[in-house]
């Protein structure tokens, strides 16, 4: 109910702005339309947009006041490329949803676009590829032509991987770390056949274990996750948003990116 | 007399012959080897010999050749057809064809994402989909799907395999365009039909009680009054079956997208809210939404439509009807996944609404559904329709997962991901595809004698697919310009009725106007071929007159009529 009314509070605002707005551009319309033109424009640019996203690492990564990762960097060429201003805030990603639903003017990523979720919110889409392989020791070579290879091998996943789950699902041996990062050492020690990771998630971890699995075995899901915006966000700023994305991945934006983390599109 | 006989030997060498030469090259290719190992082992059995399946594996084995090594990624919704492809099939095809193909498996939801962003990005994401033919009329509009029947005679020619036998697909219709084009090749298809406890309607004791009651036999209804009635008998009347406590009737109707699916797999057809014309109705479809030409005009009945017109307001209302008086009282809050389950637990006379995808979970043998000799106590019978429906409409839903190449693949992957595409429909496989996962898409595999011997135990799936019930249940239609944008008002503004947040006819004509707004906004795309271009809007009483749909309401009731399940069957040979 309180946030009903705070909602009804902030849109009654929104919607007496935009009409003083209207009237304002009527009358200069009137007497000469490029001035609106420029006020409308003003306006657009002013607008800042709250961004909430949750800390992924090497997605999204906040040391001090200074923000770091994949999607940091996506997210200022995206804006870089349109009128709009954002700010980028970190906090848990259930919150993030909550808040984003509740209140115009808020957007969160990276965020599964589920059935469930679709109507809810506005979207800009896909914000993060993400493709998930299957790694096998360094000194062991495990053949798998296709997923179901895998049905006789242990595989190491985390409580709370949405991959962990799928797996499962399907009926796979899936053994659940509390965190990612044990997946590795777990592997190594011969205590799973096969870790099932991210592939950006993977090259980071690797990385700070100094620990290299080599390519995965298999590249056997892929996973595209979105913005997802209040749906009282302004149709100008979606089109502006979505038409920024669309030429970050038409113009070769994205596969750089994608290559400074060391994995293909 | 000798003749005969010199063909004759001459006919059975030349077998031989050609039997060895396979055999020899079997020796030395080991992929043909692979393949008379899958031909021999797994793909059993077949509507060809078996040296008409290694002929045609022989031919995979020399079209593939120049893709040796290539890996490509497909993806198909979740289903157990799919998953037989992704287990079996793709390492079929790999040991035969050296292509190693990533078949993912997901939501129906997450595949037309996946489908949407690659158009999006222009990023190669997939090398082919098996997506609805729902989507029909976007692919066409949108000039991104890479037309099939020109590909084959194109870039494609070397490697359409020449026993793909088009004619023998029983749902090409839903995948082409109205520019006559091929965009989808089916890979499995289900209907969605009449379900029923055979066993209980044949009870004497029930019969008679129903009869007279009712007036009439109780048996398959071929209308919803007579489904109405006998949903009020086992709800009502019977109420109590061996103690437990039974229902004439079992839906959901939880604010869900299922919601939405429920109702846009065609359940305004089944009213009678369409025009005559298959496979959707012309020139108004089952969505209500008028088209002129190729255009669409309109889906209110200000503009032509009938999305909120009374024969819309009549189904949305049975459904509601029938959900609230009959159904388990659990079931307004469950979704499609939740009631799917209801149906096996024995306490369920009847269900409208029903997909054959799951006549393989509903024949496991420790259900109480099942007889122990291994038959079903149910049977699927074609849809009782409601009093808005005429002769020639279509009468209800069927679902055509269908192939589906983008024109932003490269060639190369294109040319791969097709032979995978035909490998997992070819006469070779598909019998025994069939089998598993009961979605057929080929007349031969359904008129086989395999199909006959298996047909007493899946409880009428291959009497309907026998008959011409299968070209009257069919998918969403060309009319619908943008599938995944539209597909998601159903569930929007139904649950918003469902809730009693509005009337019925105030709730279809907030959808009405809903969906009017998006052909509009699509319409605006200049590019787009057969692009949304509005009627105006005229009094409903304008339309409402004129022939066809939009049709006036109809006050009077339909009477109840049943017919024995042979007798019901035989309506659509």
């Amino acid at each position: 109910m309180c946030g009903n009314s705070r909602n009804w509070a902030i849109k009654g605002v929104r919607s007496a702005i935009a009409n003083s707005c209207s009237k304002l551009c009527s009358a200069l319309l009137l007497g000469g339309g490029i001035l609106c033109a420029i006020l409308t424009s003003t306006s657009l640019q002013a607008e800042t947009i709250e961004v909430l996203t949750y800390e992924e690492s090497p997605f999204a990564v906040k040391v001090g006041k200074t923000h770091h990762g994949l999607l940091v960097d996506m997210l200022k060429e995206m804006f870089s490329r349109t009128s709009l201003d954002y700010n980028l805030r970190f906090i848990p990603l259930k919150r993030a949803i909550i808040t984003t639903e509740r209140t115009p003017g808020y957007c969160v990523l990276p965020v599964a676009r589920s059935q469930e979720r679709e109507a809810h919110f506005r979207w800009i889409s896909p914000v993060l590829v993400s493709r998930y392989g299957l790694f096998s020791r360094s000194n062991q070579t495990i053949p798998l032509t296709s997923l179901s290879d895998a049905k006789s091998y242990k595989i190491g996943s985390f409580l709370g991987s949405g991959i962990g789950e799928y797996l499962i699902d399907l009926g796979y041996d899936v053994e659940l770390a509390s965190v990612s990062a044990q997946n590795l050492r777990k592997l190594k020690r011969a205590r799973i056949d096969l870790w099932a990771a991210e592939l950006v998630s993977a090259q980071e971890q690797m990385q700070k274990q100094a620990i290299n699995f080599g390519v995965p075995e298999l590249i056997f899901y892929t996973s595209l996750r979105a913005m997802a915006c209040n749906k009282e966000i302004p149709r100008d700023q979606t089109l502006a948003l979505e038409n920024a994305l669309k030429s970050m991945y038409r113009d070769g934006y994205m596969s750089r990116l994608y290559l400074e983390y060391g994995v293909k599109i | 007399m000798s003749d005969i006989r010199q063909n004759k030997l001459f006919t059975l060498l030349l077998l031989c012959i050609v039997w060895l030469s396979f055999d020899a090259h079997a020796l030395f290719d080991p992929k043909m080897k692979a393949a008379e190992y899958w031909v021999t082992n797994e793909f059993q059995p077949s509507t060809l010999t078996q040296v008409e399946q290694m002929q045609e594996m022989s031919w995979f084995v020399e079209a593939s050749k120049p893709y040796f090594g290539l890996q490509i990624r497909v993806v198909s919704e979740r289903i157990a057809t799919h998953g037989y492809e992704a287990s079996v099939l793709a390492k079929a095809f790999f040991e035969i064809t050296g292509i190693h193909v990533v078949h993912e498996l997901t939501g129906e939801d997450d595949v037309i994402n996946k489908l949407s962003a690659q158009i999006f990005t222009q990023q190669n994401l997939y090398d082919a989909y098996i997506n609805d033919s729902d989507l029909i009329g976007t692919h066409f509009r949108s000039n991104a799907v890479l037309p099939l029947s020109d590909f084959m005679k194109q870039e494609g020619e070397a490697v359409t395999l020449p026993t793909l036998d088009l004619q023998d697909f029983i749902g090409l219709k839903f995948t082409t365009g109205p520019d006559g084009k091929l965009y989808q090749l089916p890979d499995q298809q289900f209907a969605n039909l009449y379900w029923y406890r055979h066993d209980w309607f044949n009870r004497e004791d029930f019969k008679q009680r129903f009869r007279l009651r009712y007036g009439y036999e109780l048996g398959v209804p071929q209308n919803w009054q007579a489904y109405e009635d006998i949903a009020e008998f086992f709800s009502d009347d019977v109420k109590e079956i061996d103690g437990s406590r039974v229902y004439g009737h079992m839906d959901y109707a939880k604010t869900d997208p299922s919601l939405g699916w429920r109702m846009s797999d065609a359940w305004l057809s089944m009213a009678g809210v369409g025009d005559k014309g298959l496979p959707n109705g012309l020139p108004v479809d089952e969505w209500g939404i008028r088209v002129e030409q190729c255009r669409p005009v309109g889906a209110s009945v200000e503009r032509g439509g009938a999305l909120n017109g009374p024969a819309s307001v009549y189904a949305v209302d049975k459904f509601i009807y029938w959900l609230n008086r009959f159904a388990p009282e659990e079931s307004i809050e469950l979704n499609f996944t939740q009631a799917g389950e209801w149906p096996g637990k024995g306490l369920i006379a009847q269900q409208i609404f029903w997909y054959t995808a799951f006549v393989a979970d509903l024949t496991k043998p420790d259900l109480p559904v099942m007889n122990s000799d291994g038959t079903p106590k149910w049977r699927v019978a074609p849809s009782p329709v409601g009093k808005y429906w005429q002769d020639g409409m279509k009468s209800g839903y069927q679902d055509t997962g269908a192939w589906t190449l983008l024109k932003n693949t490269p060639l190369e992957r294109q040319q791969a991901a097709w032979l995978y595409a035909q490998f997992v429909v070819s006469k070779t496989v598909s019998l025994k595809k069939t089998l598993v996962g009961l979605t057929p898409i080929r007349l031969s595999d359904i008129e086989s004698d395999v199909m006959t011997q298996r047909a007493p135990y899946l409880g009428g799936l291959v009497e309907f697919y026998r008959s011409r019930g299968r070209d009257v249940w069919t998918p969403t239609g060309t009319n619908v310009p943008d599938y995944p944008g539209l597909a998601n008002y159903w569930w929007h503004y139904i649950s918003q009725i469902i809730e009693g947040k509005v009337t019925v006819q105030k709730g279809m004509d907030n959808f009405a106007v809903a969906v009017d707004k998006r052909l509009k906004l699509i319409g605006a795309r200049a590019d787009m071929k057969c692009a949304p271009k509005l009627n105006p809007v005229s009094k409903r009483e304008v339309w409402l007159n004129a022939p066809g749909a939009p049709k006036r309401e109809i006050s009077a009731s339909q009477v109840g009529k049943t017919l024995s399940y042979e007798e019901a069957i035989n309506v659509w040979k």
